[in-house]
């Protein structure tokens, strides 16, 4: 049997409710925009908001925060098939809550991986976004993150740039991190129209790629070393390159 | 001249400091205007020659009244000069920080005119930017030897890090190049900053200093003697190693054709990083016997097969010393191993399923008692054996300053 959520995490932590509430594991437990082979038998799991707090609360006060967060990275990872692993992990904490300190264990190693995976592109997207200056004076940004990392990038930016105002767009995922000089909100953006960059916008951009292309040293070229860093998929949204 | 070929010009010029460093800045936070700084950096890109981009790195003017061999600023040099004005140096930081292109400013100069106009221009530059714009991101300033006391402290006093390089790694080859310095004149303004701070009660700030390699006659013995002796004499943060690339044609120095010796100086940062996060000696590392760095080896290696008397050690028992110094194991493995080893008795398939490399580490260790490869106790049977792994590019860029994950090669 093959489960299927919304792909939200409220609908992700309703299939793991289900899990105990039917006595029963799926084979497969699945976001809906993956496809299905023709014969697999699907069950639609409903999102129910409340049950999946109740859950969430109970990984944080029964597990730690510790945990709760490790979760909820792992369920950022969404370029990776985390599911079965997660709810398996989830269950394996209320079981033993010993087991999962054990990081030699299969699941345990994996989801510490899925981890790492999100927070190691948080880090590159933080380091990698650009953002523009619009008419008003709103820094924005496009980006495309490989892993749906906009969610914890609000922390870094909001420390920095305390007294501006500020947006992120993925749009990959249509969703806009906003903030405006003292609240910080995520949105979802149905549609939206290019916004006009301030009149010194190009002059930095320009003045930036010369800097960029004059910083190297020629006699040191390593293109290898340098995509190994910037990996070509970033690069789109870099003004540099 | 415009900003535009102003930036082009004294950006070529600063290109050669290798320090590009945000990390570990102690000032206070303060969110009162732009920017912060993080205890561990951010490289918000990478040139063409792979290094990391985290600051906007670049000199004041190229204008220099000193004549050293190494530079390309050197007085003698006939090529076109400029000099920015400190607003105009303030705005580019500014307006490049808030697109996220970079965690702030460094800021480098010839010397123009006079030692004090030169270090009273930086300061004017970072009064700007720190009182002005209320700029709170990184900056790093190099200080001026044989500038005023008070500027160099007024200066030191608006920096989360400054520095002052000596350059060649002995006081004969200094006088022999350059002429115009001496290693105390280079390190007095350091010391004078460093001593303000302790007396004041003020944050210690993060010092540095940069060495040529390759350019005159000194061994890594010496080398890394001498970061030793920063290192815990005169409590510098971080010495970087530069692999020379000549810039002019001089008879003290290499030919102009001269590749930069990139091995030697991905050797030296190894070497320096078992100085300080390791807990090795110079002497074990180098000595009169081996004066310099084996290329083939990493240095742990190196120092592994002269002494093999001291494996093999057992990995479910060696304590976190002792772990640190198995070749093939970073920061990362033993502190993995700590951390699994406490819940059961640790076996090869636990390692490996912890994506510990054993590659090299195999002939070093016992796992409970067993030995995942057979141990062979001969230098010349191991130095085959591991010669004949296939190695990967040694990645001669040093990345990531001081950021702990940077020991462990992780982002």
């Amino acid at each position: 049997m093959i489960w299927r959520y919304d792909s939200s995490f409220e609908g992700f932590l309703s299939a793991v409710v289900r899990s105990y509430t039917d006595k029963s594991l799926p084979d497969f437990l699945t976001r809906t925009e993956v496809e299905m082979g023709l014969f697999d038998e699907i069950l639609d799991i409903p999102t129910n908001t409340a049950d999946a707090y109740k859950l969430l609360n109970a990984i944080e006060n029964q597990l730690g925060t510790k945990i709760k967060h490790k979760v909820f990275h792992t369920f950022l990872c969404d370029d990776q098939p985390f599911e079965n692993d997660l709810l398996r992990y989830i269950r394996l904490g209320f079981k033993d809550p010993s087991l999962l300190e054990r990081i030699s264990h299969p699941l345990v190693y994996s989801i510490e991986e899925y981890q790492k995976r999100t927070l190691r592109t948080v880090h590159k997207m933080n380091a990698f976004s650009r953002f523009e200056t619009l008419e008003e004076g709103t820094l924005y940004a496009q980006i495309a993150p490989p892993r749906n990392v906009l969610p914890l990038m609000g922390g870094h930016f909001k420390k920095r740039f305390q007294h501006e105002r500020f947006i992120i767009h993925d749009l990959k995922r249509s969703t806009a991190l906003v903030y405006d000089k003292k609240t910080l909100e995520l949105h979802t953006i149905h549609d939206y129209e290019e916004p006009v960059r301030s009149e010194d916008e190009a002059t930095y951009q320009h003045l930036w790629k010369r800097f960029f292309d004059h910083v190297a040293i020629t006699q040191r070229l390593n293109p290898k070393l340098q995509r190994s860093h910037v990996p070509l998929l970033y690069r789109e949204w870099m003004c540099e390159f | 001249m415009t900003i535009d070929e102003k930036l082009t010009l004294l950006t070529e010029s600063a290109k050669y400091d290798v320090s590009c460093s945000s990390s570990g800045s102690t000032r206070e936070e303060n969110y009162t205007g732009l920017g912060a700084t993080g205890k561990s950096g951010v490289c918000h890109a990478y040139s063409a020659d792979g290094r990391c981009i985290s600051l906007l790195k670049i000199l004041f003017t190229n204008y220099c009244i000193y004549d050293c061999s190494y530079c390309i600023n050197r007085s003698s040099n006939d090529l076109p000069r400029a000099a920015f004005t400190p607003r105009e140096i303030a705005d580019l930081t500014i307006n490049f920080y808030k697109r996220n292109y970079i965690e702030g400013l460094f800021l480098s100069s010839g010397i123009i005119s006079n030692e004090d106009h030169t270090m009273g221009l930086l300061l004017k530059t970072l009064q700007i930017l720190r009182h002005e714009y209320r700029f709170n991101g990184y900056i790093h300033v190099k200080l001026i030897p044989g500038a005023s006391q008070e500027l160099i402290i007024a200066t030191s006093l608006l920096a989360d890090r400054v520095s002052s390089n000596i350059e060649l790694p002995s006081s004969k080859s200094l006088q022999l190049l350059a002429p115009d310095k001496t290693k105390e004149k280079v390190f007095l303004p350091l010391m004078q900053a460093k001593n303000y701070a302790l007396e004041n009660g003020k944050r210690p700030i993060g010092m540095s200093t940069q060495m040529i390699i390759g350019a005159t006659p000194e061994s890594d013995w010496e080398i890394m003697r001498l970061s030793d002796s920063l290192y815990s004499k005169a409590m510098l943060k971080r010495v970087y190693y530069s692999a020379y690339i000549p810039v002019n044609n001089d008879k003290n120095l290499p030919a102009l054709t001269t590749p930069p010796p990139l091995l030697r100086e991905h050797r030296l940062y190894q070497a320096d990083w078992l100085l300080r996060f390791y807990d090795f000696n110079v002497d074990e590392i180098l000595n009169e016997e081996h004066p310099y760095l084996d290329e083939r080896f990493d240095p742990k290696l190196a120092w592994a097969l002269r002494n093999l008397h001291y494996f093999p050690i057992e990995v479910n028992r060696a304590d976190k010393e002792t772990l640190l110094r198995i070749p093939g194991f970073g920061a990362r493995s033993v502190q993995k191993i700590l951390h699994a080893r406490r819940q059961k008795q640790l076996s090869t398939s636990d390692l490996i399923a912890m994506k510990i490399s054993l590659k090299t580490a195999r002939y070093f260790i016992t796992v409970g008692g067993k030995q995942p490869e057979k141990m062979l106790m001969t230098y010349e049977a191991l130095e085959s054996k591991l010669l004949a792994l296939p190695k990967p590019l040694p990645n001669a860029q040093p990345t990531l300053f001081d950021h702990f994950a940077s020991i462990s090669g992780e982002l």
